[in-house]
């Protein structure tokens, strides 16, 4: 425990842009992968164990597509866009089927889809880890903002993952197809007595999900190193969010994103060695006096 | 005989194969306790003797292990099959009754016997806690709570590295493997040992699933309401059959623990909690035994698989989709099925 | 031979019956030809690439030795096993590389856990094991842990900890560098470790400050927390024993602060392959211990080595890979030296034994009287951004290194 230095963080304004600053990047990543988990969540009541595998393709798919046209857009693109298209395939052809079962039978279909594709990442792209490297230009000197610094990469990706929280909340609070997204995680049997397609309903919200999650992946790349099996602790860390912020709450998730990122960035200077622990007995916490989480709503 | 005291049996299930699965129907009420009892002497009888007559190390071996993780995959099924109390986070009992015991050997002069009774005490004790704590939330709660109690004893275990050594795990073997005298370091004693406590605990287990209690648990399982309304203390049923399943997950780790001479981090991380969720999906969920058939059917897999190919995940993921795909019912509760269709005086439901 | 064979079968079909005269006589046979020997290592999961490359070496090692007549006149047979990493894995592939797949000897290539259960089945069954990858010292210091069968043909963390802390000390020295943070993986080996090149660095230079410690989870994807951490606290160098994937990481998000133009880093680690090329732009500046490179030793026998690896399996060897290598060829010449492929006789003759081998500081290599070896290439140098990577490499004196280790075992209380 290191209180005095935390404190003596609290009070100088250049340690707290620096802080808060990461606490950001690290909470907003983490945000896109909680959303997709907590989205569908909230439509299907399915807790997708494979999320951390669709955060791990989007970041190899980002790869491959980099190492070929060599545009980091390109690359963002690829993995955003092939995960959702991979999130369609895998609620079409697998989980779909274990609907209406029990949660086992999802969990199963979940951890088959884990244990398949971190092998098949091995094969393809092999098992060392391997990364991206800074796309040329955001090979610049870091920002200092009020004596703190801030690296201009994370200022693009904190302006995206913010940029995307703002679309879909106004997607699902304006929007038609919002609406109906809202209407069936209340009710889905109405939502398809009123002539809604629930079929295409639940494939595209399973494209979202993947999208966020490959989107993630892939703007993670430069700077994160990229081995088979990478999609656990992120899923890990994305599940505490969720639960946290409450399942199928997309604010929910947005704040306890943010708030386990400030956790672990000013946590490291108050107490290093117990940040986990501290982060793994909130939740906890949080789950007993508040099962459904901190945003959530109750779901039987 | 058990079941004729209950208050008020299930009625049999008569619903298709969807339902099947969790229904009372497959629980093998039939057959008394006594019968059950002289048949599982019998099968106790025939693996004792498989050594002396065939002796293959890696036969002995995955009979110790069976014993250990089919302890642990039972002891799931009474809060997943009997009780609907679906947990992710129960391989944190099997781990603690690994590090207790062990710690335990290491650290004191207790002779083995006094060592197992103790840590399924501290066993009891974390899964009184635990449960207490738990067993309030609905469903896929109740599944995350003790998800995340399992990461924080992992992660204590990995962290308190003065007492457990964290990720290098408890070093330098377990002392004084002796009990009655007998040499547990020698893997043939370690075998005969491992088969009687496995054939008691199932039986021990099976008790408490034909027991008025055992009928209560799948009362509290397939309407809470109505149970409670017909007086039974919802809490204290659950509280009762979490702490009961703990203490013989424990009792599975203390197996494991004596098999690889200390213990490791790994036994208390959730990935084994998700293997005996898969076991006793492979087994049945609805047959006593579908969990210790599942865990030997994984176990035989992995020995088998690993020894052929180094992509042992991807193997093992095509196997569980097709499973879960195509199957669905586990393979003991289809086998008993069939057995009812075909001898439906023997393996058939008797009526309390 | 031929006719005292044909004897034996004949009177064992009299005594043994059908099944018997089937069973014996072939592994009676199979016993003269072959030698089984049995690896296991950590072949899938997020270090599976050091499993493949301690695979990788062994094959070739062991043809080599096979070319040349193989084991005191038996060829090897090499059996693979995937632990997965599982210590309870490790322990049960270990038995049954022995027990089921007639293992005469065991190469054990797992990482810390997994190699203190493969100790205790060692301890259990008496086999001869030697451990390829474990870096922790007490797997053969500590008297408790120690079995007499039971080898070590690795690196060691004491070991690499009293080279690094001096060379640390000698740089921090010329560029008045005396406020340290530290930066390790959050378990055992990591802060074990961590404190041990600490106390090493003192010892050679008492003026050192530690300011801060930053713990990161293994695995952790994101360092931002650590970087931003070591940044408020403005140390002149950092410590670090993050490795692989992990550090790949952090030296990237590290760039992205410009953290290392402020701060020096010293890392144990960054002299491997798979760390080298994961590293899209290697700080100029700091200073890494040597795993393994082609360049250190700079003789042509490594070189020759690194390349035919290369040439074989198409990637770069890795630390485990000469580990491996060394371990075969220990066991090449202890048959020669005990006269027979056999375990015991074999591990009578290992300890003091000495071989010519191209990862020798000096083209030799010595199994000391406590089971794990000295006088392979151990050394630091400074970072460049270009390929070799690590120059100016300085090799650790074995003189120094033995006398500071022996001083490490009494205050442990191993001798």
């Amino acid at each position: 425990m290191d209180l005095n230095a935390l404190a003596g963080c609290v009070s100088s304004s250049g340690c707290l842009v620096t802080q808060t600053s990461s606490g950001l990047i690290v909470g907003l990543l983490l945000f896109l992968v909680a959303a997709g988990l907590t989205l569908i969540f909230g439509v299907l009541k399915v807790v997708n164990f494979a999320h951390g595998t669709f955060y791990m393709l989007g970041a190899y798919f980002a790869l491959s597509t980099y190492q070929f046209t060599g545009s980091y857009l390109a690359a963002v693109a690829a993995g955003c866009v092939g995960m959702g298209l991979f999130g369609i395939a895998f609620e079409r052809f697998l989980i779909s089927r274990a609907y209406g079962t029990n949660v086992l039978m999802q969990l199963l279909i979940c951890y088959a889809v884990v244990l398949i594709f971190d092998d098949v990442v091995k094969m393809v792209w092999g098992a060392d880890f391997q990364s991206m490297g800074m796309p040329p230009a955001f090979q610049v000197p870091p920002y200092f903002i009020a004596g703190g610094i801030v690296p201009p990469f994370y200022l693009v990706l904190i302006g995206v993952a913010l940029a995307v929280a703002l679309v879909l909340g106004v997607a699902l609070a304006a929007t038609r197809a919002g609406k109906i997204v809202r209407a069936a995680a209340v009710n889905p049997e109405m939502v398809s007595v009123l002539g809604i397609n629930t079929t295409l309903l639940y494939a595209l919200v399973f494209a979202v999900g993947g999208g966020l999650a490959g989107l993630a992946g892939a703007l993670a790349a430069p700077v994160r190193s990229l081995t088979p099996g990478m999609g656990f602790s992120v899923l890990i860390e994305s599940f505490i969010v969720t639960v946290i912020g409450g399942m199928g709450s997309i604010a929910g998730s947005l704040i306890a994103a943010i708030l386990l990122g400030m956790i672990r960035s000013f946590g490291t200077i108050g107490f290093p060695l117990f940040t986990d622990e501290l982060i793994f007995g909130f939740m906890i916490v949080v789950l007993i006096t508040r099962p459904t989480g901190l945003f959530g709503r109750e779901v039987v | 005989m058990a079941e004729s005291s209950a208050p008020l049996p299930p009625a049999p299930s008569r619903k298709g194969r969807g339902s099947g699965a969790a229904s009372p129907f497959l629980l093998r009420e039939g057959v008394g306790g006594g019968v059950e009892a002289i048949l599982a002497l019998l099968v106790l009888a025939v693996l004792w003797v498989i050594p002396l007559a065939i002796p293959n190390a890696a036969f002995t071996d995955l009979v110790i292990r069976l014993s250990a993780m089919g302890l642990f995959a039972t002891s799931l099924n009474l809060l997943v099959g009997t009780t609907g109390l679906v947990s992710f986070g129960h391989g944190m009992f099997y781990g603690f009754g690994a590090y207790s015991f062990a710690l335990l050997m290491q650290d004191t002069s207790l002779p083995l016997w006094a060592a197992v009774l103790v840590s399924l005490a501290f066993s009891a004790l974390l899964a009184l806690l635990v449960g207490a704590v738990c067993i309030r939330l609905r469903t896929i709660y109740f599944a995350f709570v003790t998800l995340a109690m399992q990461m924080l004893l992992h992660s204590i275990i990995l962290s308190w590295v003065s007492l457990t050594g964290g990720d290098q795990g408890l070093r330098g073997g377990i002392p004084r493997r002796f009990i009655l005298g007998v040499d547990l370091s020698i893997p043939r004693n370690l075998y005969w040992a491992s088969l009687v406590v496995l054939v008691a605990g199932l039986l021990l287990m099976r008790h408490v699933v034909a027991s008025p209690f055992g009928t209560s648990l799948r009362m509290v399982r397939d309407n809470e309401t109505r149970a409670a309304f017909l007086g039974i203390t919802i809490w204290r049923a659950k509280l009762t059959v979490f702490v009961i399943a703990g203490v013989f997950a424990a009792l599975g780790g203390m197996v494991m623990s004596l098999f690889v001479s200390g213990a490791y981090p790994e036994l208390a991380d959730w990935p084994l909690s998700g293997q005996a969720i898969f076991a006793i999906m492979l087994g049945g969920i609805g047959a006593f035994l579908g969990p210790l058939v599942g865990t030997l059917i994984l176990l035989a897999l992995n020995d088998l698989v690993t020894r052929a190919t180094e992509y042992y995940g991807l193997a093992l993921g095509l196997i569980i989709l097709a499973f879960a795909l195509g199957f669905r019912r586990g393979v003991m509760e289809s086998v008993l099925v069939q057995a009812r269709r075909r001898w439906p005086r023997v393996a058939g439901v008797r009526r309390g | 031979m031929r006719t005292m064979d044909g004897s034996g079968l004949r009177r064992r079909t009299l005594l043994a019956g059908a099944a018997g005269a089937l069973a014996v006589p072939r592994i009676g046979r199979a016993q003269q030809n072959t030698v089984k020997v049995g690896m296991q290592s950590i072949i899938s999961g997020a270090i599976a690439l050091l499993g493949t490359s301690s695979r990788n070496a062994a094959q070739m090692a062991i043809e080599q030795v096979n070319a040349a007549g193989g084991l005191a006149g038996r060829k090897i047979e090499l059996v693979v096993r995937d632990s997965k990493g599982q210590p309870q894995e490790a322990a049960r592939i270990a038995r049954e590389l022995v027990n089921s797949d007639g293992c005469e000897i065991l190469l054990d290539a797992e990482a810390s856990s997994g190699a203190f259960a493969v100790q205790e089945v060692v301890r259990d069954l008496g086999v001869l094991c030697i451990h390829t990858a474990s870096e922790t010292s007490s797997l053969t210091a500590d008297p408790k842990i120690r079995v007499a069968t039971a080898f070590r043909c690795a690196r060691q963390g004491v070991q690499d900890a009293i080279v690094g802390g001096g060379y640390t000390a000698k740089q921090a020295t010329a560029r008045k560098m005396t406020r340290f943070a530290t930066c390790s993986p959050d378990y055992a080996y990591g802060r074990d470790t961590t404190k041990q090149y600490l106390d090493f660095i003192k010892h050679f230079k008492p003026d050192i400050q530690v300011i801060a410690e930053v713990w990161p989870k293994l695995g952790q994807p994101d360092f931002t927390d650590a970087i931003t951490r070591l940044i408020q606290a403005k140390p002149q160098a950092v410590f670090s024993l993050l490795y692989a994937g992990d550090l790949s990481s952090f030296v990237n998000q590290g760039n992205v602060y410009a953290l290392f133009t402020q701060v020096a880093m010293f890392n144990p680690n960054m002299g491997d392959y798979p760390v080298l090329n994961a590293i899209k732009a290697m700080p100029q500046g700091s200073y890494s211990g040597v795993r393994y490179l082609e360049t250190f030793p700079d003789t042509p026998r490594n070189k020759e080595w690194g390349e035919a690896y290369r040439k074989r399996f198409n990637e770069y060897p890795t630390n485990w890979s000469w580990q491996m290598a060394t371990a075969v060829a220990f066991l090449d010449a202890a048959a020669k030296k005990a006269g027979a492929a056999d375990g015991k006789k074999m591990a009578q003759a290992l300890p003091g034994l000495t071989i010519d081998s191209p990862f020798g500081v000096n083209g030799k290599i010595t199994m000391r009287e406590d089971h794990s070896i000295a006088d392979y290439a151990i050394g630091w140098g400074n970072t460049v951004p270009k390929p070799p990577y690590i120059v100016d490499i300085q090799p650790g004196d074995w003189g120094e290194i033995t006398e500071l280790e022996t001083e490490w075992k009494k205050k442990n209380g191993y001798v």
